[in-house]
């Protein structure tokens, strides 16, 4: 569910270095950064879109995206952990989801829009075993920001639509949370899988030639990801 | 919860910000320029697009248009609908700068006529109660004028451009210049000159204009069609042909039969949108509305109509009289001096009794109480008619003209200005097309009238849909007196309500100017496509 970008991941990983430099020294690593596959699936649920020329059913769905995972955890206390998720900002596409034609324009399945999602969540996590175990099992519990930036409607979508259109879709703000598992080979290297679920909700409002439609969108995204870990 | 923070979380939110501030998509563009004929939003909105088959499939869907579907023929393309606003001029003396709307249907599809380079029809709609009306928007059921222009023209292959008219839809004009010969016609320049603009930058681009341009419109329409022909021939621009339908073109003759008892249906909505319009542009038509409309009605009539109240509502609630537009009490004349045309007035005044006039029945339902224009006014008007005398009525002069003297009663002197019987005649190819019991707008003093006036100008041809079927529109003719009569057998089915052969027969009457409508439109086209 987090994304980011390439700029931004560049920018952890100058983060954590420097952040690593400023640790304070102990037996156990205080720091640790994870690097792995993000998938996401939605199980979006949106109401029928809303304004003038709009026939009744015409709805929205999110296609699932895989992308790059980036964590940084910071050991808190011996069962408390602290992790900033986030992942390389993919290509979200919003499909048609309704009649199969708007007049004569296809609609159902049709690619309408696309938008990246900058989409971190703060997690305070806890493990369960002492930690000189090598499995960890974890829950967590957090805040997912979202920001939708580079919202485009494609050409299906602006002739869906009935000309350009222009996509407003509010940053959402919403509780998330994790179970997870790590398997710890040494002092420094580990991997972990976890799933993780967050609430996004937003209201998307499309502006064709001054004509407003608009719809909210419960994204409900969930996600597994799997990483590996290098602690410091 | 983090306890780091120093120069690389610092750097980490920069970044992210700069993550954040990514380009969306845009709207079309709204015009900087409020000049008149200006494209105000571009590219234009697609309300919908349609292919042949499926356009063919919602006209079957229902009997109405099931029916139109007969008389236009199935369709050959598809057509796209956009909704076209553009920047045009009110009716007042000093014209306000208002945004108006309509349509632009483009033909879409692989069939030969429906790409590349295709003719334009100008087309002007008939009288609209409703200020929402937008002929653009063909998801509308009520649009049944937009449906036939549709099916009529832009499914076979013609660009459609139709306005909606100031004062209705997005105008926030607050009246409408009904029959203002300028205003109307200098809309209908100003929307075509804003969809030449629009339409290469439509989904339909593949369609573009041959520079063909054909004019017409039903009703009011068809007089803003034939107003809009003389503008822009007097202007030297360009146009094809025209095809004016059961217009009403010869406006002091038609509103002097109207004070002299010939009521037609329609006159109580006619009557106010007229005398509105008149009191924007010229500003001397009342002083107070009440020098006009009896007082049951004049307190607010000036901003009712178009409403987005239903007229059927607007009748029920009272605040216009459905078909009573003068007192049954008519006027006793008395002209100092001149006994013989006072009697000879009262006389015209009275309410009509002829047995002979199939018409009487109809105009005598415009006598009663409550009634929508007063006696003063109806006397003024009438003594003005009856010093400087129209040439058509109430008997036709050879040349049919204009009152000889311009009128003095102000709203008879309006009509006059808006006449479109001055000192010009068609000289592209020019179709008049009615139905000659039209009861709504009668036939004789406006087509028959122009034919006169006409009489002898090569380009001008006349249709009467209701005459023995012969000549190049046969077919229209035929077709339209079938239709009439299978109208007929239809009120007297139990499907069409088991009417009496009398209740059947005042149907048709009704129903009688929307019937000539396609007929005449198919009229229309098949006199365009001869150029």
């Amino acid at each position: 569910m987090t994304k980011f970008n390439l700029r931004a991941l560049l920018a952890l990983s100058a983060a954590g270095l420097l952040c690593g430099v400023s640790a304070r020294a102990d037996d156990v690593p205080s720091n640790d950064v994870r690097i792995g596959l993000y998938s996401v699936f939605y199980h979006a649920s949106a109401d029928d879109l809303a304004g003038p020329y709009v026939p009744a059913g015409v709805n929205l769905k999110a296609d699932n995206v895989e992308t790059l995972y980036v964590g940084y955890i910071r050991r808190l206390t011996s069962h408390f952990d602290a992790e900033l998720a986030m992942g390389y900002p993919p290509l979200t596409k919003t499909e048609g989801k309704g009649p199969a034609t708007l007049g004569s324009v296809p609609y159902n399945g049709q690619v309408i829009a696309t938008a990246r999602w900058f989409s971190p969540t703060v997690l305070l996590e806890y493990r369960f075993l002492p930690e000189s175990s090598a499995w960890q099992p974890f829950i967590g519990v957090g805040v997912n920001y979202t920001n939708f930036y580079d919202r485009d409607s494609t050409a299906a979508g602006n002739a869906a639509s009935g000309g350009p259109t222009k996509l407003t879709l509010p940053s959402s703000v919403g509780p998330a949370g994790t179970v997870g598992l790590s398997y710890k080979f040494n002092e420094r290297w580990a991997v972990h899988a976890s799933y993780g679920i967050a609430r996004v909700n937003t209201k998307l409002t499309a502006d064709t030639d001054g004509l407003i439609r608009t719809t909210g969108i419960r994204f409900g995204p969930q996600s597994l990801i799997v990483s590996a870990g290098y602690s410091f | 919860m983090f306890k780091f923070i120093g120069l690389g979380c610092v750097v980490l939110g920069a970044a992210l910000l700069g993550a954040c501030g990514g380009q969306s998509s845009t709207t079309g563009t709204a015009a900087a320029s409020t000049a008149h004929g200006t494209l105000a939003e571009s590219p234009p909105f697609r309300i919908a697009s349609l292919s042949a088959a499926a356009f063919g499939a919602e006209l079957s869907a229902n009997a109405t248009s099931a029916g139109l579907l007969q008389i236009t023929g199935a369709p050959i393309c598809g057509v796209d609908f956009y909704y076209l606003k553009f920047w045009t001029q009110g009716g007042a003396a000093v014209p306000e700068v208002t945004e108006s709307s309509g349509a632009l249907m483009v033909p879409t599809g692989a069939a030969p006529a429906c790409s590349g380079a295709r003719p334009i029809v100008l087309f002007a709609h008939g009288t609209q109660t409703d200020k929402t009306a937008n002929m653009a928007d063909i998801t509308n059921p009520s649009n049944t004028e937009g449906v036939l222009v549709a099916a009529m023209f832009a499914a076979q292959g013609y660009i459609v451009v139709a306005p909606n008219y100031a004062g209705y839809d997005i105008s926030t004009l607050g009246y409408h210049p009904f029959l203002n010969a300028v205003q109307q016609s200098g809309e209908m320049i100003d929307a075509l000159a804003a969809a030449r603009t629009a339409l290469p930058g439509t989904f339909a681009s593949a369609t573009t204009d041959s520079g063909q341009l054909f004019i017409t419109g039903y009703s009011q329409g068809g007089y803003v069609a034939i107003a809009t022909l003389r503008a822009m021939q007097a202007a030297g621009l360009p146009v094809t042909a025209a095809a004016g339908l059961s217009g009403p073109y010869a406006l002091e003759a038609f509103g002097d039969g109207l004070v002299f008892g010939a009521v037609d249906i329609g006159a109580t909505v006619f009557a106010p949108l007229l005398t509105t319009s008149y009191q924007k542009a010229y500003g001397n038509i009342y002083t107070a509305t009440t020098d006009v409309y009896s007082t049951t009605y004049a307190a607010g009539i000036d901003t009712l109509l178009p409403s987005s109240t239903p007229i059927d509502t607007i009748f029920a609630t009272g605040l216009l009289p459905e078909q009573v537009v003068f007192d049954s009490t008519t006027p006793t004349v008395t002209i100092p001096g001149n006994a013989l045309l006072s009697a000879e007035l009262t006389a015209a005044l009275a309410v009509p009794s002829s047995t002979t006039n199939p018409f009487t029945p109809l105009f005598d339902a415009g006598f009663g109480m409550p009634y929508l224009l007063n006696n003063s006014f109806r006397l003024a008007y009438a003594l003005d008619a009856a010093q400087n005398p129209d040439g058509a009525v109430p008997t036709p002069t050879a040349g049919v003209p204009l009152a000889a003297v311009a009128p003095t009663q102000t709203f008879r002197l309006a009509l006059y200005k808006n006449d479109l019987r001055t000192a010009w005649a068609p000289k592209v190819p020019t179709l008049l097309c009615g139905g000659d019991q039209d009861p709504t707008v009668f036939y004789s003093v406006n087509t028959g009238t122009m034919q006169a006036f006409w009489a002898g100008v090569p380009t001008v041809a006349v249709l009467d849909v209701n005459a023995t079927p012969a000549g190049p529109f046969a077919s229209a003719q035929a077709g339209f007196q079938q239709y009439q009569a299978e109208q007929l057998a239809y009120y007297e089915s139990a499907a069409g309500g088991s009417l009496t052969p009398l209740q059947a027969e005042e149907q048709l009457v009704a129903n009688y100017h929307a019937n000539v409508a396609p007929f005449c439109a198919v009229a229309a086209r098949g006199f365009f496509s001869q150029f």
